[in-house]
């Protein structure tokens, strides 16, 4: 019975307590520290001091991050500004994750501004014109760039790194010493040099999707190629922005084109099971045994980073690339397809902006240049930086692209992008879903 | 809090026909002591919170220093902690003391239950209610996200998969913990840690580093070229076709062999747990069962695994609930293709790819009735091993 009234008083006490401090705390100064300081329509340096620490979080680990820190490391000591990079291989998630718990690191890296857009959505991330020269920005990089991270009239983010991946790699010995022609101009053609390859033994291409988690995306980019190709910038830009549905009858046939080169017999070394089992990064190795196992990997520049030591060496001698060429009866000009890490400000404050304002400027890189396997968004970037001739002629490739379109996966919503496309390409190519299946599922799964 | 909120009802006559206050003299109330306490407790958390809060709020008060934070920190909280208990004490011992005899229990447990209300009920019951609400949170949607999640046969699939998991890893785990460890107890002193350990090792790797080690032994390389996969090593060898093992889900094998790698990781466990058991089971009876002639195996089944029961079937829910949360194996090995889906990762997959918390929040509620029959017989069963003591 003691214990009774004991219960009540201990409440009542407790219920005091908690009154009493929470009446008298300390409020945070900077509210929206964390929330992208939506309010504010243009930063001026002093506005908020910084702290001499920017935290950034990014995808890429391993060389990509040694070459990264040392991009940064004249910046630092020039600037006093120390950076601590993180990097996540499961940056998509991890991003939503750190940000939804209040965790938000003072920049990331988005790899897909779809991601990008949900967080800006949301109002957590900051766009650019409220600190950085807009015009000055969109005057250097390759056209395209900035409408690509655009939501609602605004842009959240700033590359600082290009992707591009209309890219059809070939071994260059074997390939010149079988005299196959290195310029096909349309589609077609390839295919009647990839027949003519086939004929001798092998399989003419060689593609793996394996990425962990993330096993699809390589799938992705096919479909985005061809969409590119087939239908033109247009439609695909009305295919990526869902003005018009997944399942619309030009996406559908695009997967019944991809099918027919990656379905086809013999057209794939080692065939589907091969593809969706070896890891994306291992794609280009059999172009390379003695004697060459297939021919062609269509794959980013990026790829160059994966292949062996012996080649890297003497990438120029060893490694010939050239630009997927066209669709005959598509689209005319000469399209690229592209991506890039994008660099979205999380705090706002003098030291944040400073790291900003260099990593989107034509200066960064020097050193990743060199390093290899990245190239600057930036038409004005110094190209005699790059390491060797292939790189350089990868940038020639996109800066002089008709049409420079964003990888369409990444802008989608993450949900289909970094979800139900990729899951829906696996199942599509192992067979246990017709293109038709697939097309509706991602449709029926696109967020309202 | 949640605990002590039942009853309301007292008087004091109720309270002086108890026998507790007939025992004990009691003192009368010190009201100054009861202030200084009250006062003191709120001064004390009132301090402690607004430290913590300058911490995060104004760094450069400390000098932005992390560590000098982190030492600071250690010190306010351990020391806030102290002061507080001490002023809490004193408050109680202000009451006359047969209600502060009652008090004081309840007093020193309601920091660890609140605790447990902030980090465990509260999560738990937010997450119920935003089962109901859409994909935001933002408004309700009532049944909308169970009918989405019930009409789903990707849901379906992981449910099935769960109850595989459930039915097989737990039974094999502590079959194999028994095995390893009734056999290990027959080997030499010496042979026996150097077996027991070799077994307990994997317990130190973590899921993801087992599923990268148990990748290497499924690894699928192009028929023709040499096999690196240790499996396919071995198929190939016999004359057969490599295989696409995580892609195969006829009868489920690729789940099955993820279950390996589960089981693998905690055969360990369970056989440190069993090894002890089975060496706490007391020499006499044994002995006894010898003298009436009894075989090893007769001995075994009869005298010796009733004694382990109660051990095993520790493990054996230990094990279960670790399998209901089964992650991420799943989720860095095949991440639910190739319906190898399961409750936990088809949750973080409707949460943090779809952004669908509504959905996300159901697929966790069905969850945790699945896992409540379980606690709730654990912990029945925790307690009759206890009162059988």
């Amino acid at each position: 019975m003691i214990r009774r009234l004991g219960r009540r008083t201990v409440l009542a006490g407790a219920a005091a307590t908690a009154a009493a401090g929470l009446s008298g705390c300390l409020q945070n100064p900077d509210p929206n520290s964390g929330g992208g300081g939506g309010g504010a329509q243009k930063y001026s340096e002093g506005d908020v001091p910084g702290t001499g620490t920017v935290t950034i979080l990014g995808a890429f680990g391993g060389q990509e991050q040694a070459a990264f820190e040392e991009s940064l490391a004249d910046f630092q000591s020039e600037s006093g500004i120390t950076i601590q990079y993180t990097p996540d291989q499961d940056f998509t998630t991890t991003i939503q994750q750190r940000v939804g718990a209040g965790d938000a690191p003072d920049i990331a890296l988005f790899p897909q501004p779809g991601g990008m857009f949900d967080l800006a959505a949301q109002g957590h991330i900051t766009p650019i014109d409220v600190y950085l020269d807009y015009d000055a920005l969109a005057g250097t990089l390759i056209p395209g760039f900035l409408d690509s991270a655009r939501l609602q009239g605004r842009v959240y983010g700033a590359p600082m790194r290009m992707a591009c991946k209309s890219l059809i790699w070939y071994p260059k010995k074997a390939y010149e010493a079988a005299g196959y022609p290195t310029d096909p101009a349309t589609m077609q053609e390839l295919y009647a040099i990839a027949d003519q390859i086939k004929g001798t033994g092998i399989a003419p291409w060689s593609d793996a999707w394996g990425s962990d988690q993330a096993t699809g995306w390589v799938g992705t980019d096919w479909i985005e190629e061809f969409m590119l190709r087939v239908h033109g910038p247009e439609i695909y830009d009305d295919w990526i922005y869902h003005r018009m549905p997944f399942n619309a009858p030009e996406v559908v046939e695009v997967f019944g084109l991809v099918g027919e080169l990656l379905k086809g017999e013999g057209n794939v070394l080692g065939g589907t099971a091969t593809i969706l089992n070896t890891p994306f990064s291992e794609a280009p190795l059999p172009l390379f045994a003695n004697p060459p196992q297939a021919m062609y990997v269509r794959q980013g520049n990026f790829v160059t980073g994966f292949l062996p030591a012996d080649i890297l060496e003497n990438l120029d001698e060893e490694v010939g690339v050239f630009a997927m060429p066209t669709w005959e009866g598509g689209f005319e000009g000469q399209p690229i397809l592209g991506g890039g890490d994008l660099a979205a400000l999380f705090a706002l404050n003098d030291d944040t902006v400073e790291v900003m304002k260099f990593l989107t400027s034509p200066e960064f890189g020097g050193p990743w240049a060199q390093a290899g396997g990245w190239l600057s968004p930036h038409k004005t970037f110094d190209a005699s930086q790059y390491a060797d001739e292939t790189t350089r002629r990868v940038f020639d490739i996109a800066a002089n692209a008709q049409v420079f379109r964003y990888d369409g996966s990444d802008v989608m919503p993450n949900a289909v992008g970094g979800g139900s496309f990729w899951t829906g390409m696996v199942e599509w190519l192992q067979g246990a879903k017709d293109a038709q299946t697939v097309c509706d599922e991602i449709e029926a799964g696109w967020p309202a | 809090m949640a605990g002590v909120t039942t009853t309301t009802s007292t008087s004091p006559g109720e309270a002086a026909a108890s026998p507790e206050p007939e025992r004990r003299a009691g003192s009368p109330a010190r009201p100054v002591r009861l202030l200084v306490g009250a006062v003191g407790m709120v001064v004390t958390a009132w301090l402690v919170c607004n430290i913590f809060l300058a911490f995060a709020y104004y760094p450069q008060w400390f000098a932005g220093s992390g560590i000098l934070i982190g030492l600071l920190g250690l010190i306010v909280g351990i020391g806030g902690s102290v002061v507080f208990f001490y002023f809490l004490n004193l408050c109680i011992e202000g009451f006359p003391s047969r209600f502060s005899e009652g008090l004081i229990p309840y007093a020193f447990l309601l920091p660890g239950f609140s605790l447990i209300a902030v980090l465990l009920l509260y999560p738990t019951v937010q997450t119920i209610v935003y089962s109901f609400a859409n994909k935001d949170s933002s408004a309700w949607v009532g049944l909308d996200n169970y009918r989405a999640i019930f009409g789903d046969g990707g849901f379906w699939s992981a449910l099935l998969n769960n109850l595989l998991w459930i039915l097989i890893v737990p039974i094999l785990t502590v079959a194999f913990g028994l095995a390893v460890a009734v056999l290990a107890d027959k080997l030499s002193s010496t042979g026996e840690r150097i077996a027991k350990s070799f077994i307990f090792l994997p317990m130190s790797i973590s899921f993801v580093g087992a599923a990268t080690i148990w990748g290497l032994i499924y690894a699928y390389n192009t028929p023709g070229s040499p096999q690196t996969g240790l499996l396919n090593a071995i198929v190939v060898s016999l004359g057969g076709e490599p295989q696409a093992w995580y892609q195969i889900d006829t009868a489920r094998l690729n789940s099955l062999l993820l279950m390996v790698i589960l089981i693998w990781l905690q055969t360990g466990f369970a056989m440190v747990l069993l090894s002890s058991a089975i060496k706490g089971v007391p020499e006499d009876t044994i002995e006894a069962g010898r003298m009436d002639g009894a075989s090893e195996g007769r001995i075994f089944w009869q005298i010796v695994f009733p004694q382990v029961r109660p051990t095993m079937l520790a493990v054996f829910i230990t094990v279960l609930i670790l399998v209901l949360k089964v992650f991420d194996v799943i989720y860095v090995t095949t991440n639910g293709r190739d319906s190898t889906d399961v409750i936990a990762n088809l949750f973080f997959r409707k949460l943090f790819v779809e952004q669908q918390a509504g959905q996300a929040s159901a697929v966790v509620v069905v969850l945790l009735i699945l896992v409540l029959p379980i606690l709730v017989y654990q912990v029945r069963s925790f307690r009759q091993q206890e009162a059988n003591r």
